[in-house]
């Protein structure tokens, strides 16, 4: 995926003060980062303000990262992560794992959450109707424990093996494995009810 | 095979990997058990979900921010630095841009107006404060730096001082009465005591009367006369009375 003795040539160039260096790295993982966070924090405010603190965090570490430990792209990704978790931890948002099935909130008349993200609008047409779909996965997918959300984003928006996974998640392949299948199915399961009609 | 291990083989499964008597297991145990066979669709679906979903396009502004938020420089900026080619620089400029790079932090603090302010006080204080002590600009020229001179200087400044404060008004007021509080806490001295030690004092030294102050407030003016009774009775002597204006002490 990426030449190690490049990237760790462009590091040391970087920290020797090479602003191009910076620049290029910055061109090159900026929008992997904002993609995971986007997934991951569900707004592209939130996306856009977390990638720029990766990116900050990630100026002032570069001289820790040791390319013989590792792939660049999974130290990056590591510190997307902490910084993803860190930013869940202060917004104590979306905590709630249930199923679409159950109540949103306490009240009586409260929706299921798959009515919730229904559209019963029906699209004029493909474009506008895929763009639809991909909403609505995307709000299923912040509806997944943040667990399970970070173990499907970096599988399969992110196409990192399972070895990886395990070194950024800090948990043994598994555990990756298992939360992998556990967040497929639990996002499975919440937009085949959305889409039982369509399907 | 068990649920757990078809936990375990399921994304690989999945992703296409598991081959041969191990495939074929998994796939019996889908058909027959109530959890697995389930599962197995919805974790199918949800992955199907998930590989439909495109990357966002990020912000166009967001490089530039990194870079601004990083380095501080824009990446414009940063474009031009790097491609175009370096002007020729004489060592003057050089020099008068290297000095000017350690400078500019002092020069926009200087230019605060708080830091103007301050200055001002402070030049206004010490303004004042050598008016006071009575030093002239003008004076500053024809100073001398001979050591005598400096010694010189330094002892009339003294003194000068010292006159300045001892003609305070407070101060005399203060010391005078200082000095009448510690005569009247002071114990009264036995005046036979005192005559006894004064016969037995060897020490040849001036009896203290002598070194008594007249002041006009010991004074007492004694009226020395003769009795003017008595003398008419038995002599005819003319009667002349005497005023003396010594001092009994």
């Amino acid at each position: 995926m990426e030449d190690v003795q490049v990237v760790a040539m462009l590091v040391r160039r970087c920290i020797a003060g090479d602003a191009a260096a910076w620049e290029e790295i910055v061109q090159t993982y900026n929008r992997r980062i904002y993609n995971i966070c986007y997934r991951f924090a569900g707004s592209g405010d939130d996306a856009e303000d977390l990638t720029q603190e990766v990116f900050i965090k990630m100026y002032r570490t570069l001289p820790s990262y040791d390319h013989t430990k590792g792939a660049f792209v999974t130290w990056v990704t590591t510190i997307t992560r902490n910084l993803l978790v860190d930013h869940f931890r202060k917004t104590k948002q979306d905590r709630m794992t249930d199923s679409m099935d159950s109540a949103a909130s306490e009240h009586e008349d409260a929706q299921p959450l798959s009515e919730q993200i229904q559209d019963q609008s029906a699209p004029p047409d493909a474009h506008v109707r895929n763009r639809e779909v991909s909403e609505t996965v995307h709000a299923a997918l912040a509806k997944l424990s943040p667990e399970l959300r970070e173990a499907v984003i970096l599988r399969d928006l992110q196409d990192m093996d399972y070895r990886e996974i395990a070194t950024v998640l800090r948990v043994p392949e598994g555990t990756v494995k298992s939360r992998i299948n556990r967040g497929r199915a639990e996002l499975g399961r919440l937009l085949q009810r959305t889409y039982r009609q369509v399907m | 095979m068990r649920c757990n291990e078809f936990d375990l083989v399921l994304s690989d499964a999945l992703d296409g990997v598991l081959t041969g008597v191990q495939l074929d297991r998994f796939q019996a145990h889908a058909r027959v058990c109530k959890a697995c066979g389930p599962l197995l669709a919805e974790a199918e679906a949800g992955r199907n979900w998930l590989k439909g979903l495109t990357e966002v396009e990020p912000p166009a502004s967001l490089v530039n921010n990194i870079l601004a938020s990083t380095t501080g420089v824009d990446t414009q900026r940063l474009r031009v630095t790097v491609r175009a080619p370096l002007p020729q620089v004489s060592w003057l400029e050089r020099v008068q841009a290297s000095l000017f790079g350690y400078l500019e932090p002092i020069w926009a603090t200087v230019r605060q107006p708080r830091f103007a302010m301050s200055f001002g006080m402070a030049f206004f204080a010490l303004s004042v404060g050598l008016t006071v002590a009575g030093v002239k600009p003008s004076d500053l020229r024809q100073i001398s730096l001979r050591p005598t001179v400096i010694r010189h200087t330094y002892y009339s400044t003294q003194a000068r001082v010292v006159r300045y404060y001892e003609n305070i008004r407070v101060v005399y007021e203060v010391e005078s009465l200082a000095r009448q509080v510690k005569r009247n806490v002071a114990p009264a001295e036995p005046g036979p005591t005192r005559q006894k030690d004064h016969k037995n004092d060897t020490t040849q030294q001036p009896e203290q009367k002598q070194e008594r102050n007249y002041s006009q407030t010991d004074n007492r003016l004694i009226l020395a006369s003769a009795p003017a009774g008595p003398c008419l009775k038995c002599c005819d002597l003319p009667v002349v009375s005497v005023t003396t204006y010594r001092r009994f002490v």
